[in-house]
């Protein structure tokens, strides 16, 4: 049924008629009305969108000034409409010239070529990607390409930063670094924390709310998604470990044995950081769901601390670099942790994210690993990064303050396509470097296609799969299926043969791609129908030779749409993000 | 569609390039590189008995004293060795065999205890996810242009790459009997190749713009997949290709399917594969479990090595028998049926051929099989004494993603030179 209803909507996306698929929400409460908001917001760019259309026509400079009023009555509009996420405090605008200046100043000093604009279709792949982990419909594809809207990339921008899809891929990236299975871990749920996070990214929260409400977080899952990042890591040194890998942008789990061979941190600094998770207990089974009830948090600090290893030390609570806070017996440590931790004054705090979104967003850091920050490691762009953790800092830690600044960059908008003298770049963002998609947003992309995996589909939920844990979806297997594992690169394509044999062979893609292929395809044009393939499939209107010999090619073969379509989702352009 | 394939200048660009030049043949299967049976280069097959099996009522017997447990102890074929009366054809190979009777490792739960004997390490220590063996012998014996993937797991998942990252994660094949998941193809071999076809010309396309490194080895990685689907060593995946005479040796059951696919493999060239054989939990009704599923090792575990002596692949082959930790020594009596629990502290493994020294116990364990009295191996002095003996020097240090410099087996590691 679901199938039949997503090629059916799938279908209506095609011709132009129907909205995108991720909009296909279920009609609960929120969801109705945030929808009826995004329609709201899209009517008024609509109107902004004709308002600049005209003025455009007149001069270049009252283009310019068109361009800043749309963007004023845009912002005006989302705080009468009482829009999920806030009015930013901050403008983006001198943050995104900074970042173009400072990248071609580095660029000209090491005379390498930028390579020029992404054309349209490249764009919004790219951004649909990068802001919401799906690629855009076709429908979606071709309005955005077929656009005369000077403005239409900054409106785009605005748009997917404020609908829903954004907090559901911030989801995806924060659920996966803040929980990772292991045995210990293995009955606990990790959709309250999805979900969680979802409601917080769309709900406007800032970071450092947000770091505080999950670093603090007590109760158990079902009151209290948060609590799931404690009941996932179990420990206080792993908590060292995580925390300040993620929120602190630094790796200090080498301190944990022994002091770091080449930082100069100590051990005894490690575990002074982890005396704030000291008091932490975990309530019910963690390993087994059938036993007991929700596992959950507290921070009573009764009984003993579980799972400590042998190379504990029992230290003062001291802030990393930072001096030794007084908390009385009885007092939780956590509170104090977080408030020190999201601090404007701990430098490492905006910094971290700062580093991670220009990772998340380029495929490569301004120090790398992005999360193994130490003065050993040279930033490509040092004055750059300190900009981008001041200024968010500045911005009140927005979430969305940052991916505002970057995507309206000529530095994020160049093409992937490299240009004499650029092509062995990958730091200096000469061109963009491509990335390879994570699961998700395989997953997300090829059933944005196809639709869901239906009966006929080998890879549908499993209720035995995992009985400790309850059932398993569909999207959850293909996940773990196409997990490439620790260490991996955004910019690396890692799946592997087992991987490549489910993508060709698997009736979900090499059965569907016929079936969609036919819904798709129905009563067009050879022509039509192999423009809607590529749309649907890559974003882009296929090249006159590629039509030529692909027109040749169904005139001669019975399934040939299933065939191309086939091979579009089997490729290096549908899967690499570029 | 036959032009557009004569002009893939693309495939210099790949390591593989495996279509070639010559396009009549290219979905026949191609000419495969000699199988490299009985060659220097040393292969693993790890036998993961899943749950623990009681040591005292398998390899290290305490007949005769309180808490024994049911089972007689018979001869080998290895003088003074005794095993247990439920392994009789395995008892007639012991002189390929070494006993490793003093293990005590520590971890006694399930998760991190499988993780700590796989790896070597404890799970989590340091921040870092550990290789487990089987990529650890991927990296250091596999061969990079084999058609067929250098780690195989058969039956539950196992443990993967870690930090070695996806080159050496294993292929796990679910069900021996079923072979690889989607390794044939879903329409027929003319229309997968007109497919094919398309995507060949859409990589081209795609890479001539882009000259994406990640696109070239999109594009190794389906080439790889293609290969192994044409290739004559994907063969070893068929256990219908097996004569039936050799297939019945191996008896019947999923653990005997695993076993025959394993040497399949092996003789193909496939460094490492784990068959993977569960319900060793026995927390309750021990005797009656162990009794089975002894009977369901024997035949497979039996016809597995006189296989691979037979074919000259047993020196260079070793075959390990292990589970996570043993069983306690004293029976429980919680249930209606005795049983024993989870006991790290004293137990055994075996292992085969692979050019050991044959035919001894090594180790000891006092008269309840309670505690090591004699050459105690810990989890780190297992993983170097299997590195050892596979010809892989365990001193070796591997680097993470980051440039963290982590020894094969951890620090400290004694492998047991008794073996060598």
């Amino acid at each position: 049924m679901t199938r039949i209803r997503c090629l059916l909507v799938l279908t209506a996306a095609l011709v132009g008629v129907g909205s995108m698929l991720a909009d296909d929400a279920k009609p609960t409460d929120p969801k109705a009305i945030r929808k009826a908001r995004q329609e709201a917001r899209q009517k008024a760019a609509a109107e902004a969108e004709a308002k600049t259309k005209a003025e455009a026509d007149a001069k270049a400079k009252a283009e310019a000034e068109a361009k800043a009023k749309a963007d004023a009555e845009a912002k005006k509009k989302a705080e009468t409409a009482k829009s999920t996420p806030a009015t930013p405090k901050l403008d983006h605008q001198p943050l995104t010239k900074k970042i173009d200046d400072e990248i071609t100043k580095r660029l000209t000093a090491e005379k390498v070529p930028a390579s020029p604009k992404a054309d349209d279709a490249e764009f919004v792949r790219r951004l649909y990607l990068d802001l919401t982990g799906v690629i855009p419909g076709a429908a979606k594809a071709a309005e955005f390409i077929d656009s005369k809207d000077a403005n239409k990339r900054a409106q785009l921008i605005d748009e997917l930063l404020a609908g829903p899809a954004f907090g559901k891929h911030q989801a995806d990236i924060w659920d996966n670094l803040l929980f990772q299975r292991t045995t210990d871990n293995r009955a606990v749920k990790k959709d309250p924390l999805t979900e969680w996070l979802e409601q917080k990214f769309n709900d406007g929260t800032t970071w450092d709310t947000l770091v505080t409400e999950i670093l603090t977080s007590t109760g158990n899952q079902e009151e209290n998604g948060a609590s799931t990042y404690f009941l996932a890591t179990l420990s206080a040194d792993k908590m060292v470990d995580s925390t300040s890998k993620l929120f602190m942008g630094i790796k200090m789990e080498c301190a944990q044995c022994h002091n770091h061979p080449f930082t100069g941190w100590k051990q005894n600094e490690y575990w002074g950081m982890a005396q704030f998770f000291m008091k932490v207990r975990v309530q019910g089974n963690t390993k087994n769901a059938k036993n007991g009830a929700t596992p959950g948090v507290t921070e009573s600090g009764q009984g003993r601390q579980r799972n400590l290893p042998e190379s504990a030390k029992a230290v003062p609570a001291k802030f990393f670099k930072g001096e030794e806070p007084k908390v009385g017996r009885a007092e939780p440590m956590r509170p104090v942790l977080a408030k020190w931790l999201t601090s404007p004054d701990n430098k490492y705090f905006s910094r971290a994210w700062a580093n991670r979104v220009w990772g998340q967003m380029f495929g490569s850091g301004i120090i790398n690993p992005i999360d193994d920050m130490h003065d050993e490691r040279v930033p490509s762009h040092p004055e750059l990064l300190q900009d981008l953790a001041k200024q968010f800092a500045a911005s009140g830690f927005d979430v969305r303050f940052l991916y505002r600044a970057v995507c309206n960059s000529e530095t994020y908008q160049r093409t992937s396509k490299p240009v004499a003298g650029n092509e062995k770049d990958a730091t200096l963002f000469s061109h963009m470097n491509i990335k390879a998609f994570t699961p998700e947003q395989l997953y997300d992309s090829l059933i944005a296609v196809l639709g869901e995996p239906g009966r006929d589909a080998r890879n549908r939920p499993n209720a035995a799969a995992n009985a400790k844990r309850g059932p398993v979806s569909a999207r959850e297997q293909f996940v773990a299926f196409f997990d490439p594992g620790e260490g991996t690169k955004s910019t690396d394509y890692d799946a592997g043969i087992p991987q490549a044999l489910r993508m060709m062979n698997n009736a979900f893609t090499a059965r569907n791609s016929g079936n969609v292929a036919r819904e798709i395809t129905k009563g067009t044009s050879k022509e039509q129908a192999i423009e809607k393939l590529y749309l649907a499939a890559v974003a882009r209107r296929p090249t006159s030779e590629e039509m030529k010999k692909l027109t040749a090619y169904v005139a001669k073969n019975t399934d040939g749409y299933g065939d191309i379509l086939w091979a579009l989702l089997n490729s290096s352009e549908f899967t690499l993000n570029h | 569609m036959f032009d557009i394939l004569r002009r893939r200048d693309f495939l210099r660009y790949s390591s593989v390039g495996l279509l070639g030049t010559s396009l009549s043949g290219w979905l026949a299967p191609l000419a495969a590189r000699a199988a490299e049976t009985g060659a220097k280069t040393k292969s693993c097959i790890l036998l993961w008995m899943d749950g623990g099996p009681s040591h005292k009522d398998t390899f290290d017997m305490k007949p005769g004293t309180k808490d024994g447990g049911d089972f007689k102890p018979i001869k080998t074929s290895a003088p003074g060795i005794e095993i247990s009366e439920h392994l009789p054809n395995v008892a007639k190979l012991m002189q390929h065999a070494a006993i490793l009777r003093g293990m005590s490792t520590g971890e006694g739960a399930h998760g991190r205890a499988k993780v700590y004997m796989h790896t070597g390490y404890k799970e989590g220590i340091g921040g870092l996810v550990y290789p487990s063996l089987g990529a650890i012998v991927s990296k250091e014996l596999g061969k990079t242009d084999f058609p067929l993937p250098n780690f195989v797991t058969v039956g539950n998942r196992s443990y993967g790459a870690g930090f070695l990252g996806p080159k050496h994660q294993p292929l796990n094949v679910a069900d021996a009997a079923r072979g690889v998941e989607s390794l044939k193809s879903a329409v027929s071999e003319s229309q997968f190749a007109n497919r094919f076809g398309l995507l060949e010309e859409m990589e081209a396309g795609f890479f001539k713009q882009y000259q994406a490194g990640a696109s070239v080895d999109h594009r190794t990685t389906y080439e790889r997949a293609l290969r192994l689907m044409q290739s004559k060593e994907a063969k070893a995946f068929d256990l219908d290709k097996e004569p039936t005479a050799n297939k019945e040796k191996y008896g019947s059951g999923r653990f005997a399917e695993g076993c025959l696919l394993a040497r399949r493999l092996i003789e193909t060239g496939v460094p490492f594969v784990e068959v993977n054989l569960g319900g060793w939990d026995t927390h309750q009704n021990n005797f009656e479990r162990v009794k089975q599923l002894s009977g369901q090792i024997d035949t497979p575990m039996s016809a597995l090595i006189t296989d691979l002596k037979e074919r000259g692949l047993l020196d260079s082959t070793l075959v390990v028998w292990m589970g996570e930790f043993g069983r306690t020594p004293k029976i429980n009596t919680r249930g209606d049926k005795p049983g024993r629990d989870h006991y790290p502290k004293a137990w055994s493994t075996v292992l085969f051929g692979g050019g050991i020294k044959g035919g001894q116990a090594i180790g000891k364990t006092d008269v309840e099989g309670a505690t090591v009295t004699e050459r105690p191996v810990n989890a780190v002095d297992f993983m170097a004494t299997v590195c050892k003996a596979l010809g892989v020097d365990y001193k070796k240090m591997n680097e993470t993603p980051i440039g963290r410099p982590i020894g094969i087996a951890d620090r400290g590691a004694k492998p047991v030179e008794q073996l060598f």
